[in-house]
Order: structure tokens, then sequence, then C-alpha cells
């Protein structure tokens, strides 16, 4: 349990945990006051502009490098000094200690003991880490809603085989499913015949995270593709002989929406968490990419006399990944009047 | 197959609670029992941050192995118990002298000395020697090729056509045993006193034992042996009678714990919680500080035989130009470098170390590596990267995740960067690294990390590392790549020189080592230093450095 | 119920076989990850890299090798490649650290889990609720390696206040195994009391809307009553299944970061320290261990449910 689960549904026979059905058949109107809903909780706004603000800095990430910090992401400044006030100071002591934050345009946050400013390489670790997050996510749903509407709607063998399947996924610990996935695949990449994921690749790190965290989104998708499957709209579609292709992309994706909505932020939450804790145990983003993961497990080594090195990457860790979360707290809240704080009696 | 693991979920659920109670219960026997000692004297702890590979003289090549099994098994030859160049010199051991070994170098002749004792208390036999080197082949120890290679008979023994070696013989009433090589090889006294031929009885089992460790003949016995995480260096009760001259018989019992947080480790010893702070280890640089205030009288940096270097394969683009290979001598800055090891790094650019003979005094040809790279020595390498026509060539670096070896690739790649060159780090999972870098077929590295520790004080071990025989498809060691006529006639000669007349052909290798860096057929970093590192209540002026074991155990001393 | 216990072990039998199967196979895909060549240790000659292949089976048929690991695992005489140790045996004396965490660190989150999704579906909306909504939050979103190393750093390095990691058997130093303890059940707990609050609170306001809790209140019963003996006792009963299977997953080794953080050898550190030294039989032990936990304690939770809850049947 090193890894916190999404909040829903850990245990298969839900109770107090399922996902909300809430918008059943929601075309425009339905959203509209979903929107207004979210706008009106103020927490989920002002951590949307924080996460927000954090992704346009980290694309912003060249632009500091160049203009403001002078050095790029990979550039050594081992043996070089820096003028602090009136001093000047070894950038790496000869003991090999990096300058902490100077809180002036060069080494802002300090150096690492390549001599590598730190806060450069927050801002290209962070366009890193985000993108294995997004990717992550991206997998995940797209293999969680394929695999889920199939076993909900097919029921029978389909479903007997695909929910095997995840509960294989299932049984490994996260972690150490990842980080065995991430040792045996950094060294010659994965090369599936069609697909082809060399070692040093964003998208490897990208893809075990995601596939690790499928059935805790496909499960509670299918349990909700096999109730919708008796609903009249449902039967209404079928009697009109409409195909299974066109009852699914039809009537069942669109009522499945909101639960993906929900999850989406939770999701990327757990990915930028997992990708951390891969790269903490030598299993995450290979090298030359930083990460947040990766800095941090590199600062993590080296403290106690360098602690910059693990506050600048961690709290940039939680900092997104709460904002993701009360986000889709929000959402949810949004989503689900009913789990709306207060709603009591 | 159902039916199978249905069975084996049950065993491992019985296995997991079974398992669980048991071991809550009798965790606190298994780990106290390692500080009774048998005898009186006093217990010394010291920590080690890896765990010996085993502690089975037959298997164990690993430093930390060696440090603890040099102690309790004795061959027919050891080295000395001295600090610097003294102890890297053989004295007899099980043997009553050093042996006589015959003109044309191939057959020596030993006489085991009389009254000799296992730990257990059973005679020494001249037939134990053979059955000692059977086995340690046998169970495949990590350098058992220096046997194989040259002991008449070992190899046809070790594929299995033989029962014996037919190299050994013995003679049980007059002690005498005598081994006949294949062809001479200078430092074959050097390979018996490795532990792995230090004497087990025969019958010993053929298979590793690293839990409970043979019976040997040392003045330490290895006992109490709990797998990673701790076991006990003890007084052999049989020792006292049967003292061999020039083999100290220690003065404390040694309880190891191996505790793989280097800073945990330092910290305690610095407070004086524990005693010795293993060799192998690193005092993280934030600590050093520290330690140099509170500690200055019981911490020092002491040199090893080793070598730090990146390969430049000189078959492949880039570095098959000797421009590109002298620009990248030239740009390297291992003042840089030494600060990313802590300054626990002797800058230097020859392939054999300070304290191997043979090392050059002289200056170095691309630049003084004791000094920060000059702007102009920065603008003569761009240049030679022009002038080799290969600027823009892409370069993978190469090296594994251990501090500070991702970092020395990181500034390597950097360097090259910086000098016209387009670098992309590999970084590969320790346990795998040797192997990749060594595989030609699939990998053929273009240039990497790599560290070489001596086996054995003699020149011709470092040169395994550009001798041409040593290039081989896929476990290739000489990473380079070399195969120069000149040093190929040189290491033919110089081999076969016994390690006793080393002194005879120093200005040779000295010649030698200073035309490999004239031809910058790798780039040497440095020469790696050690922390020798104890608590308040040892006699830190007695501990000895042993040039090829560390830390002598065996000169523990309370003050 | 016969026919779904009958049809639960069934299903749980084929996935444990098919998680040995994957993880004995995600090694086999690592490009010149022969573990002979490993095993020969450096120098070695082609003729030593073939003995070691002989004598360890790695030249037979991969479902071969996969037979006999698993028969040797399943009697007990499995070995690591590279240190060639009985891995059952080592499992066995890695257990004292990882119980300690997992009783304790489990302890502790179910407590204040417990505490926290109380008080916060109590006072639902109230300033209090939202800065327990918050902390909660701010627990799920800090990686646990990160707590670690701050605790270790202000707790341990700085102030001095606890023993900068490893692990002190409980028979030996009572005292000494709390202290050393105390940081990693605190790193381990944090994460967890955010989702169990969290998932309490809503279990609780989802039952404060059911019918019977309604019939209670007209009854007349205080809000004390009815809080503690209808709704509680309702709203425990998912939190309880999760932590069943957590703590599973914490025994079975599952808390590899929080082990290697603080350094307690325990079984999750041995499963991530074989997992760099690329040694098959290890991984698959432990990773068997923590599936086979997750399963069974997923099984029984079900039936539990069945027990509990009425409103449930085990339908075959």
């Amino acid at each position: 349990m090193s890894l916190p689960p999404p909040t829903p549904a850990r245990s298969e026979p839900t109770v107090g945990t399922e996902p909300p059905l809430a918008a059943a058949r929601a075309p425009a109107g339905p959203w509209r006051l979903v929107a207004a809903r979210l706008r009106r909780s103020r927490p989920a706004l002002v951590c949307g502009a924080l996460v927000l603000a954090v992704v346009v800095a980290c694309l912003l990430a060249p632009v500091y490098a160049r203009e403001v910090a002078g050095t790029g992401p990979d550039e050594n400044h081992i043996t070089d000094t820096v003028r602090v006030g009136s001093r000047t100071l070894d950038v790496v002591s000869p003991t090999g200690v990096p300058i902490g934050p100077t809180w002036q345009r060069r080494f802002l946050l300090g150096a690492d003991p390549n001599g590598r400013d730190v806060a450069v390489r927050l801002l290209y670790g962070g366009r890193n880490s985000l993108e294995i997050g997004a990717l992550a996510t991206l997998v995940t749903m797209l293999l969680a809603v394929l695999i889920g509407t199939l076993a909900g709607w097919f029921r029978g063998l389909t479903d007997g085989v695909l929910s095997r399947l995840l509960d294989v996924i299932w049984a490994f610990p996260p972690v150490l499913l990842g980080v065995a996935l991430g040792v045996a695949l950094a060294i010659g990449g994965l090369d599936l015949g069609v697909v082809k994921l060399s070692s040093g690749s964003l998208l490897l790190p990208a893809a075990i995270v995601g596939v690790v965290f499928v059935p805790y989104v496909a499960r509670p998708l299918r349990g909700q593709v096999l109730a919708l499957r008796e609903r009249e709209f449902v039967d209404a579609a079928r009697v009109q002989g409409r195909g299974n292709v066109r009852i699914l992309t039809g009537e069942i994706l669109p009522n499945l929406t909101s639960t993906i909505v929900v999850f989406l932020p939770l999701m990327l939450a757990n990915a930028i968490l997992l990708e951390a804790a891969l790269s903490y145990l030598g299993a995450g983003v290979q090298d030359p990419n930083p990460s947040w993961g990766t800095m941090l497990a590199e600062g993590i080594r080296l403290t106690p006399g360098a602690i910059h090195l693990v506050l600048a990457p961690g709290l940039m860790l939680v900092l997104v990944v709460f904002g993701v979360n009360v986000l889709g707290d929000g959402l949810r809240d949004a989503l689900d009047p009913r789990a709306v704080a207060g709603g009591r009696g | 197959m159902n039916k199978r693991s249905r069975s084996l979920g049950l065993v491992l659920l019985a296995l997991l609670l079974a398992a669980g109670l048991g071991a809550c219960g009798s965790s606190g026997g298994t780990g106290s029992s390692a500080s009774t000692a048998s005898s009186s004297s006093p217990t010394v702890t010291v920590l080690m941050g890896t765990p010996p590979d085993s502690l089975d003289p037959g298997l164990g090549a690993s430093t930390q192995s060696y440090e603890a099994t040099w102690l309790a098994y004795t061959g027919l030859v050891t080295y000395a118990h001295a600090a610097g160049a003294a102890g890297a010199q053989l004295i007899p051991g099980l043997a009553q002298s050093l042996p006589s070994i015959s003109a044309d170098g191939k057959t020596y002749t030993f006489t085991l000395r009389k009254g000799l004792h296992y730990s257990n208390g059973r005679p020494v036999q001249a037939g134990d020697f053979a059955y000692t080197i059977e086995r340690a082949i046998k169970l495949g120890w990590g350098n058992k090729q220096f046997l194989t290679g040259y002991i008449a008979g070992a190899e046809a023994f070790d594929a299995g056509r033989a029962h014996t070696i037919s190299g050994i013989s013995s003679n049980a009433a007059s002690g005498q045993i005598t081994v006949k090589l294949t062809a001479p090889f200078g430092p074959f006294l050097n390979v018996l006193a490795f532990p792995a031929a230090g004497l087990v009885p025969s019958g010993t089992p053929l298979k590793p034992l690293p839990n409970d460790p043979p019976p040997g003949v040392g003045p330490y016995e290895i006992a109490h042996v709990v797998p990673n995480q701790s076991f006990a260096v003890l007084a052999n009760p049989q020792w006292a009678q049967q003292a061999i001259p020039g083999i100290p018989g220690g003065h404390a019992n040694i309880a190891v714990k191996i505790v793989s947080n280097n800073q945990t480790a330092a910290e305690q010893v610095l407070s004086n919680g524990a005693d010795v702070f293993d060799w192998n280890d690193t005092v993280p640089g934030t600590l050093l500080g520290q330690v140099h205030a509170q500690a200055a009288s019981r911490y020092s940096q002491e040199p090893t035989v080793s070598t730090e270097f990146f390969f430049l394969n000189v078959k492949s683009k880039p570095f098959s130009s000797q421009l590109v290979r002298e620009a990248v001598n030239y740009a390297l800055d291992r003042q840089a470098l030494s600060r990313l090891d802590g300054g626990a790094l002797t800058p230097a650019c020859y392939l054999l170390p300070i304290g191997m003979p043979g090392h050059p005094a002289g200056p170095c040809p691309y630049g003084d590596p004791n000094a920060t790279v000059s702007a102009a020595n920065l603008a003569k390498a761009k240049e030679l990267i022009v002038q080799s026509g290969m600027a823009g060539t892409s370069v993978d670096v190469w090296s594994e995740p251990h501090p500070p070896h991702k970092e020395y690739a990181d500034y390597y790649a950097s360097v090259l960067n910086a000098i016209g060159l387009k670098a992309n780090v590999k970084i590969v999972a320790a346990a795998q690294y040797p192997a990749t870098i060594g595989n030609i077929k699939t990998t053929n590295p273009q240039t990497g990390w790599i560290a070489f520790s001596q086996d054995f004080p003699n020149p011709i071990d470092f040169y395994q590392l550009l001798n041409a025989e040593s290039i081989a498809p896929t476990e290739n060691h000489n990473l380079s790549q070399v195969n120069d006529p000149h040093i190929q006639s040189e290491l033919t000669a110089l081999g076969s020189v016994p390690s006793s007349k080393l002194d005879t052909v120093t200005s040779r290798w000295e010649a030698l080592d200073e035309y490999v860096a004239q031809k910058a057929y790798i780039a040497v970093i440095g020469y790696d230093d050690v922390p020798k590192f104890t608590s308040q209540r040892i006699d830190f002026g007695a501990l000895v450095f042993h040039p090829v074991y560390g830390n002598d155990w065996s000169t523990l001393q309370l003050k | 119920m016969a026919r779904f216990l009958a049809r639960r072990l069934l299903g749980a039998a084929a996935v444990l076989f098919a998680v040995s199967v994957l993880t004995f196979l995600i090694f086999q895909v690592i490009p010149g990850g022969d573990p002979a060549l490993r095993m020969a240790g450096r120098e070695a000659t082609p003729q030593t890299v073939h003995d070691v292949r002989r004598a360890w089976g790695f030249d037979r048929p991969l479902y071969e090798q996969y037979a006999t690991t698993m028969e040797k695992i399943l009697d007990g005489s499995v070995v690591s490649y590279s240190q060639q140790i009985n891995v059952e045996q080592e499992i066995a004396r890695d257990l004292p650290p990882t119980l300690s965490l997992a009783l304790g660190a489990g302890l502790i989150w179910l407590l204040f889990g417990v505490l926290f999704g109380v008080l916060g579906a109590v006072r639902a909306g109230r300033a209090s609720d939202r800065a327990l909504t918050v902390l909660a939050l701010l627990g799920v979103s800090t990686p646990i390696f990160f707590l670690g190393a701050l605790m270790l750093y202000y707790l341990g390095y700085r102030w001095g206040l606890l023993p900068l990691g490893g692990y002190v058997p409980l028979t030996r130093d009572p005292w000494g195994w709390f202290t050393h303890m105390l940081m990693p059940w605190l790193a381990l707990s944090i994460a967890s009391i955010g989702i169990y609050s969290r998932v309490l609170r809503a279990g609780i306001l989802d039952t404060l809307g059911e019918d019977y809790v309604r019939t209670a209140r007209a009854k007349g019963l205080s809000e004390r009553r009815v809080l503690v003996h209808h709704v509680l006792r309702n709203s425990l009963i998912p939190i309880v299944s999760l932590w069943g299977l957590d703590l599973a997953a914490v025994i079975g080794g599952g808390a590899i970061v929080v082990e290697s953080v603080f350094d307690l050898h325990g079984v999750g550190q041995y499963a991530a320290e074989s997992i760099a030294r690329l040694d098959v039989p290890p991984v698959l032990v432990v990773t068997l261990l923590v599936a086979c936990a997750v399963v069974v304690l997923g099984v029984l939770v079900d039936i539990l449910y069945a027990l509990l809850d009425p409103r449930i049947r085990l339908s075959a």
C-alpha cells in the first residue's frame, strides 16, 4: 500500500464509494449546470488556475532558461563560481556540496551536484512529469473505457476473459508491477512488433503507469455499463434495430462521460505520483530527461546537505497533485449534487 | 495447472502466516546472538553498506567478502599485514616458505607447515590444497579464470573431462605440494593468495555455504551469518597454538552489520554508536564538513589501487580518430569530476594508479589533471574535433546509476557537446551494466564509464583492459577494443615476470603506460580515495589500511 | 455459497497462475538478460557461462524453466540467482520489520481515518470539515518518499529526535523498536488516513440519507445513538474491507517505497533490491505472496460482506 489507491472502489461490491451515475442522458443542458456549479466552487477554480499556471510556466521553460537563468537544463557548471551579494561562491564545493537557493537570476533555486540550475531543470522536468501524467491518464482511460464497455456490454466469455485480465493487474501491487516493468524495459525498450518504444522514450513510463491503473477505472465502468444496458432507452435503441457499435457509441458512451470526467483528474494525480515513485526506485524516466520524480530521487540521495534538491521538486509535485485533486473534487461535487458538502439528511 | 496454482496459493498463504508468526517470536534471538563472542576479547562493530557477495571463500569475489575471508582462510601464501607497498609483499602462509619456482617458471613447489589445524580442530592435510582449488572452480568463484587459465589440467577439470586437476600433486607424509602451470604466469603466487585458495578441509560440501562458512585456517572464523543483515568474525580458538609469523592474532571480535544507508552509517560512527565505517562505502559529502570538524583524528582518505576511466572505442567513430581521443583528454576537467566524487578522487591521466609498480611519475601529455582545464586547452580540443572531421558525430555515453557514475556521464556528455560532438547519456541498471557494455554484437558501445580495482599488485592485472586477447564478442573486457602490436609484445614479455621480481621491470611498465596515455586509448578520470573512519574508542593509528584488502580487521584494537 | 466459493477460488487460482507467468516473462524480455552472464562473474570464459547455463537449466525451454522454478518455490527450495540464498528463508527473516510496519501503520491509519471521517461527516460543511478535507487531500497528494525524506531530514537529522532509519527487533529493545518504527508508520499512514477519512465521510453522508436512518430519527433516538448504532456500523463495512486488503498488500511486501526510504530490510525492500539485480526467483515469490494475500483477502471480504449486509447476495 505504498501508493494511495484512487478513492473510488478498491473492493468490488462498492457500497459507499461508487462513482456518480448522476447525469443520465446528458446533452448540453446538464453540462452547463455542471459548469455553473463548478464556477461557484472557489477552491476548485483557484487550484485549476494554479495548475494551469504551472503548466504554462513549464511550457515557457526554454524562455526562462535563455532569458533569465542564462543556462540550459543540461549545462554543467561544476567548477564555476557565482556572485551572491558581495561574495563569490563555488557552484559546487570541492567536497561536492552544491550551492543552495541564491534567490537571484542565476541559480534561483540553487544547483545540483553537476552544477546545473535547479530552477531551469525544475521547469524542464515539469514538462516531462506532466507529459507522462497526461499520456498515462490517456492510456488508462482509453484501455479502461474499451475493456469496461466491452466486458459490460457483451458479458459472458468476453467479460470473463477481460475481468480476469483486470484481476491479474489488480493482484500486483502497483509499485511492484511498475518497478518490475520499468527495470525490465529500461534496458532494451519495448518491442511488440507494432509498437516500438525505445528505452529513453517518455512513452515507456507513461505506458507502464497507464496500464497499472486500468482496473481502477475499468471495473466501475463495467458495472455502470451492466446497469445501463438494462435501461429503457437502450432497449428502445435495440428495438429500433441499431447495431452494437451504434448503441455503444450513441447511447452508452455519452452516459459514461460524467464518470470518466470524474476519474480524469484522479488518474492524472495518481499517474504523476506513481511516475515519481518509479523514478525514486530507479525504474521511471531514464537519463538524461529529468522529471520531478528523478530530481527528487537524486535529491533524497544527497540529503542532508542539499535539502533544496528535495524541497524544490517535492513541493512542486505536491502543489500540482494537490491542485489536480481539488479540481477533481470540485468536478465530482459539480457532477453529483448528492455528494456536496452539507448535503445532510 | 490450476490445481498446482491453487495449492501454491494455500502454501504461500500458510507460509505468510506461519513465517510471520514464527519470525515475530524468534527475531530477537537471531539478532542478538551475533554479539555473544566466545572469547573474552572486546567486540568491535563494523558497518557495511553492501553485503558480501558470499562468505563462502570458494565463491566470494567482492571486496566486502575478501575483507572477512582473508582473515579466516589462509592459503599457502598470503600478504603481509602492513600498509602501503609493504602490504603488497607476499609472505609464506600455510607453506613453510615461499615456493621454489622452476627455471621455466612453470613448476611451483611448496612444503606445508607441520601441526596445522582448521578452526574445527581437524588437522590440515597436503591434499586439501587440491580439493580447495577444485571446490573453488566447481562452485564458480568469480575469478576462477586465474586458476583454470594457468594450472595444468584445471581447464579439463572445469569442463568435466577430468575428476581431478592433473597439475596439482601432493605428498601427505612430507607435506610437499607441487603445482604445474601451462605457461609461466608472473602473478601466479598472487592468485594463490586469494582467500578462494585458502585451505578448506577435503570433503567440504561442493555447494555454496554462505550462511555457514566452512572451517579454515586463520586468526579468525566467520560465524552467525544472517544473510544481508549481519555476521560475526570471531577469534579462532585453534589459532593460538599454531601462530604463523607475519599473521597477527587479532585483538577484538568483529560484529559486522549491514546498513545500506551510508548516511546513517557515517552518522553512527561519527557519534561513536558504531566503530568502523566500511571503506567500500562513501561518507556523504554533506557530512564531510562535520566529520573534519569533529573527528579529524579518526578520519582519513586512503588511496586505493584502482582507476576510473572512460573507455574510447577505437573501432568505431568518432574515437577511431586519435585527434578526437586527444581532444577528450584535453577537455575533461578532472577537477570537476573530483567534485562529483565528493573530492575523494585523485585526478590523473595514467591507467596504472599510484601504488601500482609502473605508475609513471611524469607530466601528462594532454593537459594537467590537477588544474582546471584552461581556455587554451578547451579551444585546442574544439580545434582537434574540427580537424578530425568528426564534428557533430553522435556519441552514446554509457554508465550505471550508482553515484557518482551517472553524474560522471552527465558531465562527460556536456563536455563532449561543448567540444563539438553530439552526446547522449545511456544509463543501465548496475546488475546489467557489465554485460551490456561488454556486448560488441548488440551494444558495441562507443564510450562509457568503467572502474577497475586491482585483483593483485601486479600491473599485468590492469593491462587485461588493453590486451587484444581480452576482446570478445559478448563478454568483452577490452572496451576500447585496442589491438596494438607494441602493447601486445610488451605484455608477452612482462607478463611472465614473477611479482617478486617486478622491481626489475618497473621502468618498462612505466614506458608502456606513458605510451598508452600518449595514444589516448582511454580517458582516465583518476584514482579513487576511500574513507578510513572509526569511532573514538578505536586505536586509529594502529588500524592498518591494507593495499589489497582495505581495513585489516586483525589490527583493530581499542585504545 | 459453496458454488460461489468454489468459483471464486478457481478464479483466484487462475489469477495467481497468470501473475506468476507474467512475472516470470517480464524478466525474460530483457535483451541480453541472460542470468548466466551475470552469475558467471566478470571475466568469465564462454565455457564458464555455458556451465552456469547448464547447471541452472537456462538452456531449457522457457515453460520447463518456469515449471522447475515453480516446483522449487512450492517445496521451499528455491534460491536466488545473485546470492544463491534460499529465498523463502530470506523472506521469513525479513517478515518481522514488514509485519511491524504493517500492523503499526495499519492501526494508525484505521484509527485516524475513522476519527477524521466521522468528524468530517458530523461537521459536514463547516470550517473544521473543510480543513479536514484539505488535509486529507494534502496527504493523498504527497509522495510517500518525499514525506519520508523530509521526516528523516528534520526529525532525524536536524532535530535529532528520532533515529535515521533501520530496524531494531521488538524482542531485543522495545523502545528502540518503537522509535525506529515511528517515522515509517507515519509516512505510510498519512496518505491512507486521507483516503479512509474521505471514503468514510462520504459513506456516512450517504447512509444518513437512507430510509432506515430517517426512521430511526423519527423514532426519536438520540443523534449520537443513530450515528453509532445505525450509521457508523454500516459505513464501516467498506472501510474494514479496504483495510484488510491494504494490510495484506503491505504484509506481502507492497510497502516497497517506505521500506526502502527507512532502510527497514523488510520483504518489500528485498523485492526492490532483487528487481534491481534482475533476480527472478525472489521477485517471483514476493509477487506471488502479495497477489495471494490480495486475492485471498478479496474473497474473504466478499464473504464478510454477504454476512454483514443482507442486501448483498452471493449469487453464482
